[in-house]
């Protein structure tokens, strides 16, 4: 396990350091030039070519990526050409918006995909299968920006019961801050919870036809037992495996929600500074971003060894 | 659940009450939307705008104020006078404080508008104030300008959002706390989400601000934004919409559509260096080939100004030359030949759909083209791309962009602009408009700029962006027409 520690952290580290080259390089590679952007149709080019010698942009870029890297070493991710904040206050500042809507969203796809698809599976070929496999074809065909839209539509405008988009903060309490996050949380969720609900349904499936199963069933065990116990718990490790990676698509796919819902969250930031060519934050937010998905995986690998002890990382 | 809502019932009926005796009265805040964050709220150090909307005239003011007419009249500065055009002597209005109590005097004046030439500080507009040679202060509210030379635009140029004036103590923290003299107070900027602004109880002006508290909410999706208005979540939308949402709006009951004029001409500029459009009658063909008319009524669904020139309808100046090159294609087509093209010629438009008005607008005009035998292939760039490729670059063809400022007539006057038009003739004729006082010899060049603007077509001006304002009935004081990039919220207010 040790061994196994060690070499999981060494692949931490070498991944941030891939990206981070490679988000420097295509960002500054990329046409398009933030001392421009920053001046616009109207100012003139000599102001402009002023600007990007004073954010030292002219220099060579592995020079610049040289300097990035000593300060991030030291924890100094640079300051935001846009905002003029420090670029990690600034993801520190989103995160109370992606987070809890990230992990609303994966509880709402657990809570919903995990029995649905358990139902599938058990049903399998009957009506209720194929009526579940309906929903979820509908969840997989529907954008999830199309369907923040309608949510707004039905709950906002019609019933008048949340905001339409916005967020109220946690500082008015638990309630509020959840219910500007509910309709989104739910948009996102629902394309994950979709995918989901098939990946549970074909492994539930696998295992039910194993002969551990069988053997369950000729003793007597009751049938609630032979899901619970017996199936499900077998069946988990394929599904945590596809929950990982939804875990990581969700944050990317908070991307266009937050815009759809204007809530200031990390996917946002990181638009707006692609586009204003704000490469402190475009560096930033995406090795955040990739370390949180590196994270994902790693707990996704411990939690084979939890959900089967057969496993073992040596 | 049911705790939940007896707790929120409780607590709207505790709410109800305290807020009572203000019930009575109309509300005195507004949320309004707009698409954009600004890129920081540094009016000297941005020409976003989005900055323009939510600080200029709102927060920040200048010496001369364009008013809602696109008139100059006296603000910071209640009066100036000059006996030469070469020596300004402006007298501040006194009583006037910046939002940290401090009286704002002349010195503050000499000091932003110094800071403004000043290189280093990289002001995006350095040659507003390339002719100023010279500040004297007089004493604390008369202060002198004296110019190189002379300087027919210099008010003008006092009166842009670049020149506003503001404390020399705030002056570091302008981009995300800029403090001034004007009718709001930043209180707050939450990044990302929204801006409030509060009410400057000693604002200069007697009995304005009349609102207490503006929240500007960026929405950068437009279906979002009419959600949200339907939804009573905004009360006003003042730059989120498009055409496409007018007309449904309008049917609507609860909120009033402001259609109003812009400075925005949206042009499809020719690059006037490169072939075939080097050629005068290339570029005159490619005018005739087009209906404007058909482009307004499918871009924009009609809202708007056909263009026959740089000159937009809110400048003093403008004539409508509308007229003076009309939908022909039978003459495009027999200047095309002329011009060595009898088959027409392939050319690539470049749009950035950032702004979605050009891909619209290029869509129907690749029709008007192909009639005549030009095939135009549409290339969608993405906007920082366009700004270095199109823009600094000239490396284009065709394209399709809206030019928002005001009085930027000067462009074609500098033939290293995009559009690399290079005649001698305008240039000097643009020379002397700058230096031209006298209000009717310069009436005169303006009509003679116009004309010969459209004679050489180094762009086909399409249309003028509409301002489209949706609103809350019961709103009043919002400006119809935009001669200037602002919000001024000042005189907005709740009917009673």
């Amino acid at each position: 396990m040790r061994r196994y520690l060690v070499r999981r952290l060494a692949a931490f580290v070498a991944t941030l350091f891939f990206v981070s080259v490679l988000v420097f390089v295509v960002v500054r590679v990329l046409p398009g030039d933030p001392a421009l952007l920053i001046m616009g149709t109207e100012g003139s080019p000599e102001v402009a070519a002023r600007l990007r010698e004073a954010m030292g942009l002219n220099r060579a870029i592995p020079v610049q990526y040289a300097d990035w890297l000593w300060r991030a070493l030291r924890g100094d991710l640079g300051v935001s050409i846009q905002y003029d904040v420090p670029v990690a206050r600034l993801i520190v500042s989103r995160l109370p918006v992606t987070l809890p809507l990230t992990l609303l969203a994966a509880c709402l796809m657990s809570v919903t995909a995990l029995p649905l698809g358990l139902y599938a599976a058990t049903r399998h070929r009957r009506a209720g299968d194929y009526v579940a496999m309906v929903f979820s074809q509908i969840g997989i065909a529907i954008p999830s920006f199309w369907a923040g839209l309608l949510l707004i539509l039905l709950f906002s405008v019609r019933l008048g019961w949340v905001q339409s988009g916005g967020f109220e903060g946690w500082s008015g309490g638990l309630w509020p801050g959840i219910r500007s996050l509910l309709l989104p949380a739910i948009a996102l969720g629902l394309f994950q919870a979709a995918v989901l609900v098939r990946a549970t349904r074909s492994a539930v499936l696998d295992v039910l036809r194993e002969e551990y199963v069988r053997t369950a069933r000729a003793k007597g065990v009751s049938e609630a037992l032979v899901l619970g116990k017996h199936t499900l718990r077998n069946a988990l490790v394929p599904i945590v495996t596809v929950a990982g990676i939804q875990l990581g698509q969700l944050m990317a796919g908070s991307i266009i929600l937050e815009s759809v819902f204007a809530l200031p969250g990390l996917g946002r930031l990181a638009l707006g500074a692609i586009t204003a060519r704000d490469l402190p934050v475009v560096q930033g937010v995406t090795l955040f971003v990739a370390a949180c998905i590196v994270l994902i995986n790693f707990a996704v690998d411990i939690a084979y060894v939890i959900l089967d002890p057969r496993i073992r990382y040596d | 659940m049911r705790l939940v809502r007896t707790l929120g019932l409780s607590a709207a009926l505790v709410l109800g009450l305290l807020l009572s005796p203000a019930a009575a009265q109309a509300p005195r805040s507004v949320v309004v939307q707009t698409v954009t964050e600004p890129p920081g709220l540094d009016l000297t150090a941005t020409p976003a705008s989005a900055t323009a909307a939510v600080v200029f005239y709102n927060i920040q003011e200048a010496l001369v104020k364009v008013d809602r007419h696109g008139k100059l009249v006296p603000w910071l500065a209640e009066r100036w006078h000059t006996t030469d055009n070469r020596n300004y002597t402006f007298f501040l209005k006194r009583g006037v404080r910046f939002h940290n109590g401090r009286e704002m005097t002349a010195a503050d004046v000499k000091y932003v508008f110094e800071r403004a030439m000043n290189p280093e500080t990289k002001h995006p507009y350095p040659g507003y104030y390339a002719a100023i040679s010279d500040i004297i202060v007089r004493d604390d509210y008369t202060i002198t300008f004296s110019l190189k030379s002379l300087n027919a635009n210099f008010l003008l140029n006092l009166a842009r959002q670049g020149s506003v004036i503001y404390p020399r103590e705030a002056v570091d923290a302008l981009k995300s706390e800029p403090m001034g003299t004007g009718p709001f107070k930043l209180a707050e900027w939450v990044r990302g989400d929204r801006i409030v602004l509060t009410r400057n109880p000693d604002y200069h002006v007697k009995g304005l601000p009349m609102l207490d508290r503006v929240v500007f909410r960026f929405i950068p999706d437009p279906n979002a934004t009419l959600a949200a208005l339907k939804a009573g979540d905004v009360d006003a939308s003042l730059f989120g919409l498009g055409p496409e949402h007018v007309q449904e709006l309008q049917k609507d009951a609860r909120f009033q559509v402001i259609v109003g004029d812009t400075t925005n001409d949206v042009i499809l500029a020719t690059n006037n260096s490169r072939k075939p459009y080097a050629d005068v009658g290339v570029r005159r063909a490619i005018t005739y080939a087009i209906d404007k008319q058909d482009v307004l009524k499918g871009a924009m669904f009609g809202l708007g100004k056909i263009l026959g020139s740089n000159v937009d309808p809110l400048n003093p100046y403008y004539i409508d030359v509308s007229g003076l090159m009309p939908y022909d294609p039978a003459k495009a087509k027999k200047l095309l030949v002329e011009a060595g093209y009898p088959n027409g010629f392939e050319t690539v438009l470049k749009v950035a759909p950032q702004y979605y008005y050009t891909v619209r607008t290029g869509e129907i005009i690749v029709n008007h083209l192909a009639k005549v035998g030009v095939k135009v292939k549409i290339e969608q760039i993405e906007w920082g791309q366009w700004i270095s490729r199109v823009w600094r670059d000239a490396d284009y063809d065709l394209t399709i962009i809206g030019h928002a400022e005001a009085w930027d007539i000067a462009n074609y006057a500098n033939p290293k602009y995009y559009f690399r038009y290079d005649s001698a003739e305008f240039q000097n004729l643009f020379n002397a408009s700058e230096v031209t006082l006298d209000d009717k010899a310069r009436r005169e060049l303006y009509v003679k700029m116009q004309r010969k603007l459209v004679e050489d077509a180094p762009a086909v001006w399409l249309y003028m962006h509409p301002r489209l304002v949706v609103a809350k009935k019961g709103i009043q004081g919002i400006w119809k027409d935009l001669p200037v990039p602002s919000a001024d919220l000042s005189e907005v207010a709740w009917a009673k």
